[in-house]
């Protein structure tokens, strides 16, 4: 057992998950039905693997995340009865009604075995309709345009990194091999406002992390650094000019 | 028999045969061989094939298959005027070209004309990179000049190297600096390509001056060598073969001596005769010699060598790594130094996010906005687009501070500018044109700014104490935020890890 607990250095072993929310605007009849007059969605937040299953018609998930996490707390507005959900099994996710986006605090547990402190990360809970330019729009569109529009998403890859981890964690983490994310795109891409671009690839029924979109981001990036290059170029180029200038007026300043 | 085969002349200079398997080689084959035609079975059979002069005589004479030279009718050649790319001045001239190429097609020889990159730098990056006691900015500012016009033909750079202040030069020392120079700025400079690209272009610039030195100097004594050296040392290289052979024979003799006596299947399955001789193999060896001496300065090669079986052996274990998540950070953290207090906490990727120095950081999100780039989060922080965020981050805030750097060059330029106008209009103005035509003489595009001068000047002369002492002060401050800008370009590299 003490071999157990012995650190594996020089390596960190990280896993893929996504969290955020997808919500969809309550029917009239389910309002009618509903104690609060003024909810007007219906959302779910959740805290997922990333990678979608087969036929699934939710967001990730294709794996249960409880071989490493223990529990996920979220922290909701605090006008909800009781606000900090715990969450002990998976799914982890919280699904509630309301009328109001606002921040949520998701702080994730890992198991014993592994030794690391939970985790705390937010957010913005997204009831009304991407933009283009991703800013809220002043008014959200009514609630008939907006069920039209279908279920919002918002969601965030990210990934738990371990450094170092104990051979005993190490060794429940590579029995689950994450499933890893599908090469191509096969559905709708998750609307992410740092990419406005994706707002109309994301449309038209559940979206699907897929590792083309990490290629498309790299790829993006690289423009924007090939261009940024390319100024430098152009600045270097009459900077040098410029120096060159000044030290011949500089020459001429002191020949005079 | 006529004449001395090769195996004769072995026999008398005491050589054994097995050294030379090519002369053994085709004795072997020759039995199987197939009866040559033209000599009759009977006759053959008599002789065998140790008859080559009766059969090259008896075989129907071969003659060499007749070269096609374009049997499908003459090609057709046009005279046909054309234009080097090449040449500044549109000189048209006239060559012969087949008459089926494309005359619309590009001078084909005009691709030989590849002008070298050309690597300037700029006063901030020489005083953060590139200082050395041994050059002085001027020098060296020369040498890339002198590299540029004579298109880094170096001989040509070291025949007209004259600068009069500096120490003589080698030609060693001059492409020293250039390459280290290069290198310097590859290095520093923001790469738009990928790593490996930027690395090969490093090691194109790779200049390892001790060893040139060195091959030099063995080649020059080789060179050097007396024609009684030369003798002697051919004397001494067919001794050592021989020697070799010798020791080679001895020892197969000891060895079968051996397996008589003991039997072969007394339990001396395989005694250690090696095959290379006391020197080991001396072609191998001459080969070694050889290469070192006639492979160009640049060690890039040996760098690779050193870089892929480390990549190979990783590459076992990657499929596995990649299904599992794991990365591997060798030896960054030494062993053992991990304790409780020092552990790194599980975090989250996008935690590492690297973000803007305060400094800059609105300049920066600006350009990045312009870029449509959000600098704050990534669609997928994975370890790749950390690394392309950074690096795309790095450029962005060097661009900025270029931009610092010019705008405060442009001021100077103004002041400089300014100063000068000031004290021509002090000086009697008899004909300022003139003057001025002077000044800008030796910088044809700067007749843009020339003419700010004179504009500026009418105006300026009335309130001369004034603005000097202004202007002065202005200067002094810019100095002053260049000196800062180059202590926070050193602490940079922290804040981004």
């Amino acid at each position: 057992m003490t071999t157990e607990r012995v650190r594996v250095k020089g390596l960190s072993i990280y896993r893929p998950i996504i969290y955020g929310n997808t919500a969809v605007v309550l029917t009239p009849e389910e309002r009618e039905a509903h104690p609060s007059r003024e909810h007007t969605h219906r959302w779910t937040v959740a805290v997922r693997s990333a990678a979608s299953a087969e036929e699934s018609d939710i967001v990730g998930g294709a794996d249960d995340l409880g071989y490493f996490i223990r529990r996920v707390t979220f922290k909701l507005h605090e006008t909800y009865p009781n606000p900090s959900r715990n969450i002990d099994k998976p799914p982890f996710e919280v699904t509630e009604t309301g009328w109001g986006e606002f921040e949520i605090q998701i702080r994730i547990t890992f198991i014993p075995e592994a030794g690391e402190k939970p985790i705390l990360l937010y957010h913005h809970l997204k009831l009304h309709p991407w933009t283009a330019s991703g800013a809220d729009v002043e008014v959200p569109p009514p609630a008939d345009v907006a069920a039209q529009l279908g279920p919002v998403h918002s969601w965030q890859y990210d990934e738990i990194i371990f450094t170092d981890p104990f051979q005993q964690f190490l060794n429940t983490l590579t029995a689950h091999p994450p499933t890893p994310l599908p090469k191509a795109r096969r559905r709708p891409v998750p609307f992410h406002i740092a990419n406005p671009g994706s707002l109309e690839a994301s449309k038209g029924g559940v979206p699907e992390f897929s590792s083309a979109m990490e290629k498309e981001e790299i790829q993006r990036l690289e423009e924007a650094k090939k261009s940024v290059v390319g100024e430098q170029e152009k600045l270097r180029a009459s900077l040098t000019e410029k120096e060159k200038e000044l030290e011949r007026l500089r020459r001429e300043l002191g020949e005079a | 028999m006529a004449g001395a085969s090769a195996a004769d002349v072995r026999s008398i200079l005491s050589l054994p045969n097995s050294s030379t398997p090519a002369s053994t080689q085709p004795k072997r084959a020759a039995p199987l061989a197939r009866k040559p035609s033209g000599i009759s079975r009977e006759l053959y059979s008599l002789i065998g094939p140790s008859a080559p002069t009766l059969v090259a005589q008896a075989a129907k004479p071969r003659l060499k298959q007749k070269p096609n030279l374009g049997s499908g009718g003459s090609t057709k050649w046009e005279w046909r005027s054309f234009k080097n790319p090449a040449r500044t001045d549109g000189l048209e001239l006239g060559h012969w070209v087949k008459a089926n190429t494309d005359p619309s097609a590009d001078y084909p020889f005009a691709r030989y004309n590849a002008k070298s990159a050309d690597y300037t730098y700029t006063q901030d990056e020489y005083t953060k990179l590139l200082e050395d006691p041994e050059w002085t900015k001027e020098e060296t500012d020369y040498l890339f000049n002198l590299v540029r016009e004579y298109d880094s033909r170096f001989y040509i750079v070291t025949d007209r190297y004259e600068f009069a202040t500096g120490p003589p030069r080698s030609m060693e020392d001059l492409k020293d600096r250039y390459y280290s120079v290069c290198r310097k700025l590859i290095r520093s400079r923001p790469w738009a390509g990928d790593e490996a690209s930027k690395s090969q272009i490093i090691s194109t610039f790779q200049f390892d001056k001790e060893r040139e030195v060195m091959r030099k100097k063995y080649l020059l004594s080789l060179e050097n060598r007396t024609s009684k050296e030369l003798a002697e040392e051919e004397a001494l290289y067919v001794e050592l073969k021989r020697i070799e052979q010798n020791e080679k024979r001895f020892k197969q003799d000891r060895d079968r001596l051996l397996r008589t006596l003991l039997g072969a299947e007394s339990g001396l399955p395989d005694l250690p005769i090696d095959e290379d001789g006391p020197l080991g193999d001396p072609k191998k060896k001459k080969k070694g010699v050889a290469n070192e001496l006639d492979s160009p300065a640049t060690p890039s090669s040996s760098l690779f060598a050193s870089a892929v079986p480390r990549r190979a052996q990783s590459a076992k274990s990657a499929a596995h790594d990649a299904m599992h998540c794991i990365q591997r950070t060798d030896g960054t953290t030494p062993a053992g130094t991990t304790t409780k207090a020092t552990h790194q906490a599980a975090y989250l990727r996008s935690f590492r996010l690297a973000y803007p120095k305060a400094a800059v950081a609105a300049k920066v999100t600006q350009i990045a906005a312009e870029l449509s780039i959000s600098l704050s989060r990534l669609v997928m922080p994975t370890r790749d687009t950390l690394a392309q965020h950074e690096a795309l981050l790095e450029g962005i805030t060097t661009l900025v501070e270029m931009k610092k750097v010019t705008d405060r060059v442009d001021q100077e330029i103004r002041t400089a500018k300014m100063r000068l106008g000031m004290r021509e209009s002090e000086t009697p103005a008899e004909t300022p044109m003139d003057v001025d035509e002077d000044v800008q003489a030796p910088d044809t595009p700067g007749e843009g700014r020339a003419q700010s001068v004179v504009s500026t000047r009418s105006g300026r002369s009335r309130k001369q104490t004034g603005t000097t002492n202004d202007r002065r002060s202005v200067s002094v401050s810019s100095v002053d935020t260049s000196a800062t800008s180059a202590t926070r370009a050193g602490t940079k590299r922290q804040k981004f890890s």
